[in-house]
C-alpha cells in the first residue's frame, strides 16, 4: 500500500524558539520541501490547532467553514505579500508625512470549481471588490485524465495578477490544467499565485518543477497519497465538508 | 576620565498609581433625621462626577445574634450605640484592605461592601463592589466616632438640626421606607436614639471641621464643601499628570523588550497603513482596511495566547479514517475594549473568536488636564481564570489610558503576564512607559508612530 511506503510526516515540538522542546507540545507539522517557489505558512501552534479542527471528522460543518476560513485568510494575507508595491507618501490626518506603499497592479481570483469556490469568501475578506473567474475541471471517465469542462474568466486577465484557488492539492492534475488554461489566456507564469490549504509532497514537487516561476502558498504539506490518490491524512472531501455534509 | 556614576546602578522602582489610589474621604455625621443623606446627595449632585461615591454606615451594622434579633424586632435593641457598628470592617473598606481574595498583593483592589437588610436586621450574603472612587462620602450618625477612621478623613462635617425636626423626619422615613410602626419608633427614640445622641453623636460636633446647620437648606455651606472637594481633586489630578510625565522620562532610555511585538512591515501591512493614513481614503475603504489590519493583529494575539495557553496533544481521525497528531488549545481567551476606540477592534476580534467574552472600560482623557479618567467599568465574571485577556485600543499616545486599564485588570485579579495589549499604532515613549510599569505584559503594536500623536483613528472609523 502506498501509505506504508510514504515517509512519515515529521512530528516535532511546536512553539516559540525560546522554549525548549520539552516545554512544547508535540504535533505533526508540514513536511519540508526545497523549492524556492513553494511557501509553507509558519507551523505555529495556532495553525496546527486550526488544522486539527478541520481534519477532525467530528467537526460539524459550521465549525469546519469557520476554521477553514480562518486558515484561508492567513493564506491570502501571505499570498498578497508576494504582490508588488510602489512607494507612496501621504500626509496623515494629523498633518505628518508617512512614507508608505501603494498596491501595484490589478489582481483577480480564479477558483477551481467546486472546492476552490470555498476560498472566495476568505479572498473577499482581504480584497473587497476582487474579480473572480471560475474554472470547472472534472475527471474524464474514459481517459481518467482531468478535462476542462467550463471556464469564465475576466476579459483582461492577461493584465492581472492571478490568485488561483484550490484547497486540496493531491496529484495536481486539475491545478496543472488550470495553470495551462491561464497561460493560454496570456497570463505570464510569474503572475500566478496558487493558494492551497493542504498539498501532497509528490504533487507539489512536480508542480513546482513544471512551473518554476509560479508561486505556491500552502498551509501544510501532508504525508503522501493513498492508493486512491487521496491525500493522507488529509481531511476528506473539502467541497463536501464545506458545502453539503 | 569618563566613568558611570555608581548612583545610576540602582534601577529605580517604577510604579504607577491610578488617581483612585489617592482617595479623599469626607465624613458626614449628625443626628438621625438631621438630613445627612440629603446633604451627601446634594454634594454628589453638585460635583457631578462618576467617581464620587456615598458609603452609608448603615451597611456596617453587625449581624445580630438570635437574642439580639428578637430584641430588635421588639424595638429593644440599641442601633445608635457605637457597639452596633462593625468599625473594623468599615476601616478596612476605607483603607481597602478588605478583600475576599487571598492575594498578597498589597496594592489596593476592589472593596466589598456588605448589604444590610433593615427588614431582617441581617447582613445579606451578597456584597456590592466598590472600585476606583476618588471621593468617598462616609455618611452615618457616628461617622466621626472611631479615631482610626477620623485619621483617614479629609473633611469632617457635622449636620445639625433641631431635635423635633429630626424626630418628625425619622417617624416619616421609618414608617414609609422601613415598614415600622409609630409606637415602636417613638419608643426607640426615647430609649436609645436621644440618649445616644447626647452621649456619642453630639460630642462629634466639637471635632468636626464644618458644622452645617439646617442641613439641605444651607446652600452656602454645601457650596463651600463642594468647592473644597473640587480644589482637592484638581491638586490630585495635577500630581497624577506630573507622575505620568516623570514615568515617561524614566522609561525613555529603556530598549523595547521581546514581549513588545511590533508587526513586521510586510508590503501588505505597510500598504494598509498607507491607505489608513491617507485622508483621501473614503470612509468605507477606511473601515474595510482597518478591519483587515486589525484581523492580522488579533490573529497575532491569538498566536501569543496559544503560546501562553496550555494546549493538549490530540489525535484526530479524518473522514477517511487516517490519524493526525494535532493540538487543541485549552483555556479561554477574553477581551476588554478600552472605550470608545477599543470597540473598533471588535469586528476583527469576532472574525477570529466569534464568541469571545468581552468586557468594557470607558477611559476618557480630560482635554484640559490631559489626565485619563475612568468613567465606566464592566468586566466579565471570573476574568482572573482566563488564560489570556486582550486589552483593545486602536491607538496609544502617552499610554496614560493603557496604564490605567492594565491597572484595573490587575486590581481585578488578572495576573500581569496574562494581559496582552493590542493596538494598531503607538508612540515609543508610551510603550516604554507601559512596559516599565508592567514588565510582564505582552504588547502587540501594528506600527510605531511619533510620540505625542493625537488619537484620530477611532474618529475616522466611526465617522465622528
Amino acid at each position: 500500500m502506498a501509505s506504508k511506503e510514504a515517509v512519515p510526516s515529521p512530528a516535532q515540538g511546536v512553539g516559540p524558539t525560546y522554549r525548549t522542546d520539552e516545554e512544547k507540545p508535540t504535533a505533526t507539522v508540514s513536511k519540508k520541501v526545497s523549492y524556492e517557489n513553494v511557501h509553507v505558512l509558519p507551523q505555529t501552534p495556532q495553525l496546527i490547532a486550526l488544522l486539527t479542527m478541520i481534519r477532525d471528522k467530528r467537526t460539524v460543518r459550521a465549525d469546519f467553514i469557520f476554521y477553514s476560513n480562518r486558515i484561508i485568510r492567513l493564506l491570502v494575507e501571505e499570498g498578497l505579500n508576494h504582490l508588488p508595491v510602489v512607494e507612496q507618501s501621504v500626509t496623515t490626518p494629523v498633518g505628518r508625512d508617512y512614507l508608505g506603499v501603494k498596491f501595484e497592479g490589478k489582481i483577480c481570483g480564479v477558483s477551481i470549481m467546486r472546492a476552490g469556490e470555498a476560498m472566495e469568501q476568505g479572498l473577499r475578506d482581504c480584497c473587497r471588490s476582487v474579480r473572480i473567474g471560475k474554472i470547472l475541471i472534472q475527471r474524464d471517465e474514459e481517459t481518467c485524465m482531468p478535462k476542462l469542462f467550463y471556464d469564465k474568466l475576466p476579459a483582461d486577465i492577461a493584465d492581472r495578477w492571478v490568485l488561483l484557488l484550490d484547497p486540496m492539492f493531491a496529484t495536481g492534475g486539475s491545478a496543472t490544467l488550470a495553470v495551462e488554461v491561464l497561460m493560454q489566456r496570456g497570463v505570464p507564469e510569474h503572475r500566478i499565485l496558487f493558494l492551497n490549504l493542504i498539498a501532497s509532497p509528490s504533487g507539489v514537487a512536480e508542480f513546482a518543477e513544471r512551473f518554476p516561476k509560479l508561486r505556491v502558498v500552502t498551509a501544510f504539506i501532508d504525508q503522501g497519497l493513498d492508493d486512491k490518490k487521496y491525500i493522507i491524512p488529509g481531511l476528506g472531501d473539502f467541497g463536501d465538508r464545506y458545502y453539503t455534509l | 576620565m569618563e566613568s558611570t556614576s555608581p548612583f545610576y546602578s540602582v534601577v529605580p522602582e517604577v510604579k504607577y498609581s491610578p488617581p483612585w489610589h489617592d482617595l479623599s474621604i469626607i465624613g458626614i455625621a449628625g443626628s438621625s433625621g438631621s438630613g445627612k443623606t440629603s446633604v451627601a446627595m446634594e454634594i454628589v449632585k453638585s460635583l457631578n462626577l462618576p467617581w464620587v461615591v456615598i458609603l452609608v454606615m448603615d451597611s456596617f451594622y453587625k449581624t445580630l445574634t438570635p437574642e439580639e434579633h428578637a430584641k430588635a424586632h421588639a424595638n429593644n435593641y440599641d442601633f445608635d450605640c457605637p457597639d452596633s457598628i462593625d468599625f473594623d470592617l468599615l476601616f478596612n473598606v476605607c483603607t481597602r484592605e478588605y478583600n475576599d481574595s487571598d492575594e498578597d498583593d498589597d496594592s489596593s483592589k476592589k472593596a466589598h461592601i456588605p448589604v444590610y437588610s433593615f427588614a431582617n436586621h441581617q447582613r445579606q450574603t451578597q456584597t456590592t463592589t466598590l472600585y476606583s472612587p476618588r471621593v468617598l462620602i462616609l455618611e452615618g450618625i457616628l461617622a466621626l466616632h472611631d479615631p482610626r477612621i477620623l485619621k483617614l478623613l479629609d473633611v469632617k462635617i457635622f449636620v445639625e438640626a433641631d431635635m423635633d425636626v429630626c424626630l418628625g423626619r425619622r417617624v416619616l422615613r421609618d414608617v414609609r421606607e422601613r415598614g415600622r410602626d409609630v409606637e415602636g419608633i417613638i419608643k426607640q427614640w426615647f430609649t436609645f436614639v436621644k440618649p445616644s445622641y447626647t452621649k456619642f453623636v453630639e460630642p462629634q460636633r466639637h471635632i468636626s471641621d464644618i458644622i452645617i446647620p439646617r442641613g439641605i437648606e444651607n446652600i452656602t455651606a454645601i457650596d463651600m464643601v463642594v468647592k473644597h472637594i473640587q480644589r482637592k481633586l484638581q491638586d490630585k489630578s495635577e500630581s497624577h499628570t506630573e507622575a505620568l510625565r516623570k514615568l515617561g522620562l524614566l522609561a525613555a532610555k529603556v530598549e523595547l523588550p521581546q514581549n513588545v511585538h511590533v508587526m513586521p512591515a510586510t508590503p501588505q501591512f505597510v500598504g494598509m497603513n498607507t491607505v489608513l493614513q491617507d485622508p483621501a481614503t473614503e470612509h468605507v475603504d477606511f473601515v474595510f482596511y482597518f478591519d483587515r489590519l486589525a484581523s492580522i493583529l488579533i490573529e497575532k494575539s491569538v498566536f501569543i495566547a496559544l503560546d501562553m495557553t496550555p494546549y493538549v496533544q490530540t489525535t484526530v481521525e479524518t473522514p477517511q479514517g487516517n490519524k493526525y497528531l494535532g493540538l487543541h488549545p485549552k483555556g479561554s481567551v477574553s477581551a476588554v475594549a478600552i472605550l470608545r476606540g477599543g470597540s473598533c477592534l471588535e469586528t476583527a476580534l469576532k472574525r477570529s473568536i466569534p464568541d469571545c467574552v468581552t468586557g468594557r472600560v470607558l477611559i476618557q482623557t480630560d482635554a484640559s488636564s490631559s489626565e485619563p479618567e475612568l468613567h465606566y467599568l464592566k468586566l466579565p465574571p471570573q476574568l482572573e481564570e482566563h488564560s489570556m485577556v486582550m486589552l483593545l485600543d486602536p491607538q496609544m499616545a502617552s499610554g496614560g489610558a493603557a496604564l490605567m486599564a492594565v491597572r484595573v485588570l490587575i486590581d481585578h485579579g488578572v495576573s500581569e503576564d496574562k494581559i496582552v495589549f493590542v493596538t494598531c499604532a503607538a508612540g515609543e515613549t508610551g510603550i516604554k512607559r507601559l512596559i516599565a510599569v508592567f514588565p510582564k505584559i505582552n504588547i502587540i503594536v501594528g506600527r510605531i508612530e511619533p510620540d505625542g500623536e493625537p488619537r484620530w483613528m477611532e474618529k475616522r472609523y466611526f465617522g465622528c
